[in-house]
């Protein structure tokens, strides 16, 4: 960490993981109503 | 064109004279505009916070409730005896259906506003002769920019299921642009800041309104017809 | 073309990518000085809003050559963009605040981004709603297409809305949320970003227009 950068390394990484996490079970719902619509 | 303006009428007056021989509608709208504005009145703490800071608020969300629970009362209105259907067979044009029913609810939520309105003036202690023309103007076209969408989804939802709990949620993002612009140029009224602040949210309303009403007078037959 | 089949591969193959997008933002990306890390969240929350935008206008644009055609196919395209940018939008909600908080200072502010943000939501809520709503295949064709119009015209005002708000109401802002020229390597990741995006966008609309197909072909569509 270069001095004077703010320290909010923890919104990334609850951004990224919230982004994933919808988009991973969005995918998953699909290929389940795919399988049997 | 005339005989479209003609139609429009009668469907007008049909509803309206429906609406006065009942009255029920029109009645429980008006109490509860009392009602949320006594609410307010003692809600608020005189010492802490004056009328003009909550004013404009609590004359907009009136006003808007009262436009969706004439909206309630127009497609209740048809569900009964299916008289939507009635009026569909009878030789007007889908077009004059709409401007009627719209024309209708209009005048409905206009009534209520100005039996509302001095009520308001009375309780929140506001002076509003002193801008009552731009006041005037303001809500009307408020109004109709709630109404025109409000009666294009009101005969859509009419057959759906959990139909009065569906026409709310899908008016919300339809409403919310015209009661901005309405609520920001009646805070600057009621502040006293010159006409030519507000003219912009005046042209705004009026665009939206001539927009929506023209969409919905094109879309209202494809949601009418078999 | 069997549509399920093709979105299958096209949106996995769109997942492994986001994969690698992901490891390029948070490892080999610069990090920007003012901002830290957050300002990472660009990457995701951006291609989101873009996906999320592709979504409501191509609605929008079904719905009209729907009512123009009568043709069923443009209504399955509407449904299937619909609920696809409702899960992208989903994406923007819960990215955006989280960039606004370190940012800003706030969860939330009525900016033009979070305020379209929230539109678009709700419209598509409205629009998957009232699909649900109607039981008849046509009514409901036809009432979508009205919504989905009428959406689409709204858009321009809300973003004028939230033009007038934003003059009146100073943004707290702290920090410029985005810098207007971005250097080289962010550039790089931003794009491959969009066009991970995209994919997923295109993948999925595959797969639920072909479940679209399969639920119509067992009940018939009438009127």
């Amino acid at each position: 960490m270069v001095d004077g950068m703010p320290d909010n390394g923890g919104y990334m990484v609850a951004a990224y993981i919230a982004a994933a996490v919808i988009v991973l079970t969005y995918a998953v719902a699909l290929y389940r109503r795919g399988r049997r619509p | 064109m005339r005989e479209m303006l003609l139609h429009a009428w009668l469907v007008l007056r049909k509803d309206l004279v429906l609406e006065w021989r009942a009255r029920t509608a029109f009645l429980s709208t008006l109490v509860f505009t009392v009602l949320v504005l006594l609410v307010f009145n003692f809600g608020r703490d005189p010492t802490a916070i004056g009328p003009l800071d909550l004013a404009p608020s609590v004359l907009w969300v009136t006003f808007t409730f009262a436009a969706m629970l004439a909206l309630n009362r127009a497609f209740q209105l048809e569900l009964e005896n299916q008289a939507l259907d009635g009026l569909l067979l009878a030789p007007v044009s889908r077009h004059s259906i709409y401007l009627g029913k719209l024309g209708a609810n209009l005048a409905f939520v206009v009534v209520v506003q100005a039996i509302a309105l001095p009520l308001f003036a009375l309780f929140f202690n506001v002076d509003v002769g002193r801008v009552l023309g731009p006041l005037v103007a303001v809500m009307l076209l408020a109004t109709v920019g709630f109404v025109a969408v409000g009666t294009l989804f009101s005969v859509m939802v009419i057959r759906t299921r959990f139909a009065e709990l569906l026409l709310p949620v899908l008016l919300l993002p339809f409403l919310i642009p015209p009661l901005i612009w309405a609520v920001m140029t009646t805070a600057k009224l009621f502040a006293g800041r010159p006409l030519s602040e507000v003219v912009g949210w005046l042209r705004l309303l009026a665009a939206y309104d001539i927009i929506f009403v023209a969409l919905a007078t094109v879309l209202f037959p494809v949601t009418v017809s078999e | 073309m069997n549509h399920i089949r093709v979105g299958r591969w096209i949106s996995g193959g769109a997942l492994v990518l986001l994969a690698g997008v992901y490891v390029r933002a948070l490892a080999f990306t610069p990090i920007e000085r003012s901002q830290g890390l957050a300002q990472k969240i660009f990457y995701v929350h951006v291609p989101a809003a873009w996906a999320t935008m592709l979504a409501m206008g191509l609605v929008g644009i079904a719905s009209i050559l729907f009512l123009l055609v009568k043709d069923d196919r443009f209504d399955r395209f509407a449904e299937s963009s619909a609920e696809v940018g409702t899960a992208f939008s989903l994406v923007m909600l819960t990215t955006g605040p989280m960039w606004g908080k370190p940012i800003w200072g706030t969860w939330w502010t009525w900016d033009a981004r979070l305020t379209l943000t929230l539109f678009l939501f709700f419209l598509f809520i409205g629009y998957l709603l009232l699909r649900s709503a109607v039981t008849d295949a046509g009514l409901r064709a036809r009432y979508s297409a009205v919504l989905g119009i009428c959406g689409l015209v709204l858009l321009p005002f809300i973003h004028l809305s939230v033009y007038f708000f934003r003059t009146l109401h100073p943004q707290p802002i702290v920090l410029k949320p985005s810098a207007p020229s971005l250097p080289g390597p962010m550039l790089v990741t931003l794009l491959c970003s969009v066009t991970v995006f995209t994919l997923l966008y295109v993948g999925f609309v595959m797969q639920r227009y072909g479940i679209a197909v399969v639920r119509d072909e067992s009940e018939p569509r009438h009127g």
